[in-house]
């Protein structure tokens, strides 16, 4: 995932995801099919398999690398052949998990008896996996992680080999730590999509990259250039020099520029639409959140506020800023007026109690408008309750201040719009004009606003600040037309009427009729860069041809795209051969709705807890770890005390109904009770968390492992099946998920995972029922 | 026999006078440049001359008539043919014109532009390409291209000012010296956006020393038109 994040983008994790489940699922359907011979042959295949799993493991990235299966994502949209070369990398990360699935499954089934003891060791290992996966992504560059963690299952091997074949083995066990050390000391260079920010920044003059380091929020690199210089949207008006800079990248994404705070004397800093709130007054205290490299920092320090206080989540960002670009900065981050917390925004307005004159946020969206790439990323700062978080955080004359690209089809500055007046509507406040400034110079645009309306002072102030730059007011109180377009014109002037629909009274009219998605983001389903509209995509096709239509709104459609692809290989990989086995009985359906099931709701569970927790603990990186580790160590123990458990009908419903329950309570309590306690100390927010994390991913970690051992009382055959359809379900619950939440948000995702277990509670009847009537035949 | 042989002398140089893409490129004007509004009778006819073929990488030539842009390496692109028209339609070219292109690229913007006006001064940041272009555009016998390898930043003060400066890589802000090196009068075009993206095609106008700017049209692979 890491490394198809750097040389790609995000979007390919869920490619290595439903790849890595697809070679459990298929792993599962092989041995279905050729069960007896695999089990006659398992002594050595299980071990087998898995020093076959290690050695592709370490030697992926480099084969992935070869000419014949590089791919750029870009490029396939320009050059079809590029097609086979993403199917050629799906297939050399698919081997690794097929070949470690097919050891895996097979001691499952020989070592059915011990299945509790065996899944708690199996869930338990992946949990402790999440864990080790930080501390060797703060240690390892990511290139060096694969072949060091290959050695696990090379080492596992050793340990399971028959005695019989020890001599060979030795060999190409000995062979098989010499590949992977080889791989380790020699990594193969990982290289990035020519299209890639980073990729082009290097093409400056003497460019090169002057810091490097991974960490668990992906890889960050600094590059320097004498050509190159930072300045957003700037203004017509500024004739001096644009200062160099150094330009930060994590993942090989653009971050932020490293700006010299040049004693608060950055002149350029004033010629940007970003400076209208203090132009309209002056601004003692300053909040800035998701504050990055620090350019609304250094703007705040230019424009002399007293108390400026930058949030910023990522620590080694701010550890870069504080020492070794601290000389680039002009110790900026030292600044004696600054404080900066290192946690995410959100978190951090839903416990600080101050009072700010401004709030600033960080441009909506890139350089250029974008292309969706954001899609399917939570943006918890940019939803209709963050705004309300941050008004409560403003003295009576503070402001909020948001800036965008104007992208076009419009769609930014429109979203931004209707978050904004959907707050002031929240707060009873319906003269919308009164208290929203906003201000565009011929690239970008600034919001502006008040909870107190706009005075008279103020509006004079953006005027001449407008004159003085040759910006144009776009919403002002008393604004004539041709105010708006006095420096900057615009061929397509509907954006004028959909910023005055947005400010009218029947504004979700509105919303449904445009062909984008700009209704306010909330926090149950916080997409704020999703804008497409699956009813628009017809409408996109006549505009700008099918094949330009990704171009707009990449993210969600190779979301959509892989989706499409998973169910499609899942079906023909793991469910169509298992309808060649030799089973009798009405014991294949039961099976499939069984661990169907408890596959989706496992994968929707993990998912919302994910996402809850991300707020929770303001960071996405320990969230995810978190939530993951604690739920599998949790499920382990689960599984583990299953084995205790009589697999009978009762106890399975009545397992299945605890989880279900849990579920139900989790829907309407779990957001109120994180919400309450989101101010506590950290050690306190873990023991919760955890609490809330265990009490039903230990429930969770029954029902696998009771399934496998009633169905195998009764067909020994259907247990490779029933390994085979959890793949499956796992693998098109991990898409669908993301499908889910975007469309009917998070709670709907918690009640369909809690519909799932009701329907594994149900068909535990008929599963119960049907592998009895098999015995008995 | 001598009329044979001078029909076997026409039909032969015919033949090696043949330019492959002959007609592809007029259909390229017709269909992707004309149909779509550009009118100008000097832009279209530099654009059916210019062998945007030669322009990209060989094993690319098959496409290169298609309607969109196509990658020349270190990231860079050829703009798709209507962009490269539509530009140099709206800057209005003529012959004694003299102007400067930041973003040299692959050349095929300057040889279009070499066609028309009198002097073209074009800027590459990119070694290689700046290279690689200044050489093929001296192959095929532009001797009205100048060609440099340095930052577009600072424009080419030593033959400023200009009619028109045509900036055909993206940029996150307008360089405070190309507008000082804009003649009065003069255009300047510059694309907001990044290759494979949304590209906002920008006009600048400077007129008694103030400037004006006006977002014309979004362009990414085709032009965009308002389907409702």
């Amino acid at each position: 995932m890491h490394i198809f994040s750097i040389t790609q983008w995000y979007h390919f994790a869920f490619m290595v995801i439903s790849v890595a489940l697809l070679g459990f699922g298929a792993a599962g359907s092989f041995i279905a099919l050729f069960k007896n011979r695999l089990i006659a042959n398992a002594p050595w295949l299980i071990p087998f398999s898995m020093l076959i799993s290690g050695l592709l493991q370490c030697s992926a990235i480099f084969l992935s690398q070869l000419p014949f299966a590089r791919f750029d994502s870009y490029l396939i949209f320009a050059d079809y052949s590029q097609f086979i070369n993403l199917i050629i990398t799906y297939l050399i990360f698919f081997l690794p998990f097929f070949f470690g699935a097919l050891s895996i499954g097979l001691s499952f089934i020989i070592y059915i008896d011990q299945i509790g003891k065996l899944y708690f060791s199996n869930l338990t290992g992946s949990g402790l996996g999440g864990i080790a996966a930080l501390i060797l992504y703060s240690i390892f560059l990511p290139e060096e992680i694969s072949s060091l963690i290959s050695l696990l299952p090379i080492i596992s091997a050793l340990i399971l080999f028959p005695k019989n074949y020890k001599r060979i083995f030795t060999v190409i066990f000995t062979l098989s730590i010499a590949v992977s050390v080889f791989f380790f000391i020699n990594p193969s260079a990982l290289k990035k999509s020519e299209f890639k920010s980073i990729s082009k920044t290097l093409n400056l003059i003497d460019a090169k990259v002057v810091f490097i380091k991974n960490s668990p929020y992906g890889l960050i690199e600094v590059v320097s250039s004498p050509v190159l210089r930072y300045s957003q949207g700037l203004s017509l008006a500024y004739q001096k020099e644009v200062p160099q800079s150094k330009a930060i990248f994590l993942n090989g994404d653009w971050f932020g520029a490293i700006v010299k705070a040049n004693n608060g004397k950055n002149e350029f800093l004033h010629y940007t639409t970003t400076a209208l709130p203090y132009a309209m007054k002056e601004k003692e205290s300053v909040l800035i959140l998701n504050a990055g490299s620090g350019i609304e920092t250094a703007q705040a320090i230019s424009y002399n506020a007293n108390r400026i206080t930058a949030v910023e989540q990522n620590s080694i960002i701010i550890s870069l800023m504080k020492n070794e670009f601290a000389e680039d900065s002009d110790s900026l981050y030292h600044h004696k007026n600054l404080t900066i917390r290192n946690i995410d925004s959100r978190t951090f307005l839903q416990a600080d109690t101050n009072k700010y004159d401004l709030i600033t946020l960080p441009y909506t969206n890139s350089f250029g408008g974008g292309v969706g790439l954001y899609a399917l990323q939570e943006q918890y700062l940019l939803t209709v309750d963050s705004f309300e978080d941050m008004f409560d955080h403003l003295n009576s004359e503070g402001v909020i201040c948001v800036s965008s690209w104007i992208d076009y089809p419009f769609r930014n500055p429109l979203k931004v719009l209707s978050t904004i007046v959907e707050v002031l509507h929240e707060k009873n406040i319906t003269e919308f004009k009164n208290h929203i400034a906003a201000v565009k110079s011929w690239g970008t645009i600034t919001f502006v606003v008040k909870i107190s309306p706009l005075n008279s002072e103020e509006i004079m102030n953006i005027r001449s600040f407008c004159d003085l730059l040759m910006f144009d007011p776009v919403i002002l109180p008393d604004l004539s037309e041709s105010e708006r377009i006095k420096y900057n014109s615009m061929q397509d002037e509907k954006f004028f009427e959909y910023i005055d629909e947005i400010l009218s009274g029947h504004r979700s009219r509105f919303y449904e009729e445009y062909d984008f998605n700009i209704k306010p983001a909330d926090d149950d389903q916080p997409y704020f860069s999703q804008f497409l509209k699956w009813k628009s995509l017809s409408y996109l096709k006549d505009v700008y041809g099918i094949r330009n239509a990704p171009f707009l709104e990449i993210g969600y459609l190779l979301v959509m795209i892989t989706f499409i692809q998973i169910v499609i290989i899942a079906f023909v990989l793991i469910v169509l051969p298992l309808f060649k086995t030799d089973l009798k009985g009405n014991g294949k359906l039961k099976t499939l709705i069984y661990f169907g099931a408890i596959g989706l709701g496992y994968m929707f569970v993990e998912i919302i807890f994910i996402q809850r927790f991300i707020l929770y603990f303001g960071n996405i990186i320990y969230a995810a770890a978190a939530v993951i580790s604690s739920m599998l160590i949790c499920s382990g123990v689960g599984s583990y005390l299953s084995s205790k458990i009589k697999g009978s009908k009762r106890n399975l419903i009545f397992i299945c109904g605890l989880i279900l329950a849990v579920l139900i309570l989790y829907k309407f309590l779990l957001t109120p009770v994180l919400q309450s306690t989101i101010g506590f100390e950290f050690f306190l927010k873990v023991v919760i968390a955890f609490f809330l994390i265990a009490v039903p991913s230990f429930l969770m970690g029954m029902p696998f492992p009771i399934g496998l051992k009633i169905i195998s009382a009764g067909n020994k055959s259907l247990v490779a099946w029933a390994w085979g359809i959890n793949g499956c379900s796992s693998v098109v619950s991990s898409i669908l998920v993301v499908v889910v939440a975007v469309e009917l948000g998070f709670a709907v995702v918690i009640l369909i995972a809690a519909l799932s277990y009701l329907t594994a509670a149900l068909t535990n009847v008929s599963l119960y029922h049907s592998v009895s009537n098999n015995n008995l035949e | 026999m001598h009329i044979l042989t001078l029909i076997l002398i026409l039909c032969l140089s015919a033949f090696l006078q043949e330019d492959p893409y002959v007609r592809d490129r007029e259909r390229m004007v017709r269909t992707q440049i004309e149909m779509r509004g550009i009118k100008d009778q000097v832009t279209l006819s530099s654009m059916k001359k210019v062998q945007r073929h030669l322009f990209v990488p060989k094993d690319l030539r098959d496409n290169a008539y298609d309607d969109r842009p196509l990658p020349i390496g270190y990231g860079q692109t050829i703009s798709q043919p209507f962009i490269v028209a539509y530009m140099t339609e709206i800057i209005r070219p003529d012959k004694n014109s003299k102007m400067l292109e930041i973003g040299t690229g692959s050349g095929y913007q300057a040889a279009v532009l070499a066609e028309i006006i009198s002097d073209v001064y074009t800027i590459e940041i990119i070694t290689e390409l700046s290279n690689s272009s200044a050489k093929r555009l001296k192959e095929l016998g532009y001797k009205n291209v100048y060609v440099k390898n340095a930052d577009g930043y600072y424009g080419w003060k030593e033959h400023a000012p200009f009619d028109a400066i045509i900036v055909t890589a993206a940029s996150e802000y307008i360089p405070p010296p190309l507008i000082e090196q804009l003649k009065d009068g003069g255009r300047m075009i510059i694309p907001v956006g990044s290759p494979f993206q949304t590209q906002m095609l920008m006009l600048i106008e400077k007129k008694d020393g103030k400037v004006t700017t006006k977002s014309l049209m979004p362009v990414m692979f085709v032009p965009f038109k308002r389907g409702k």
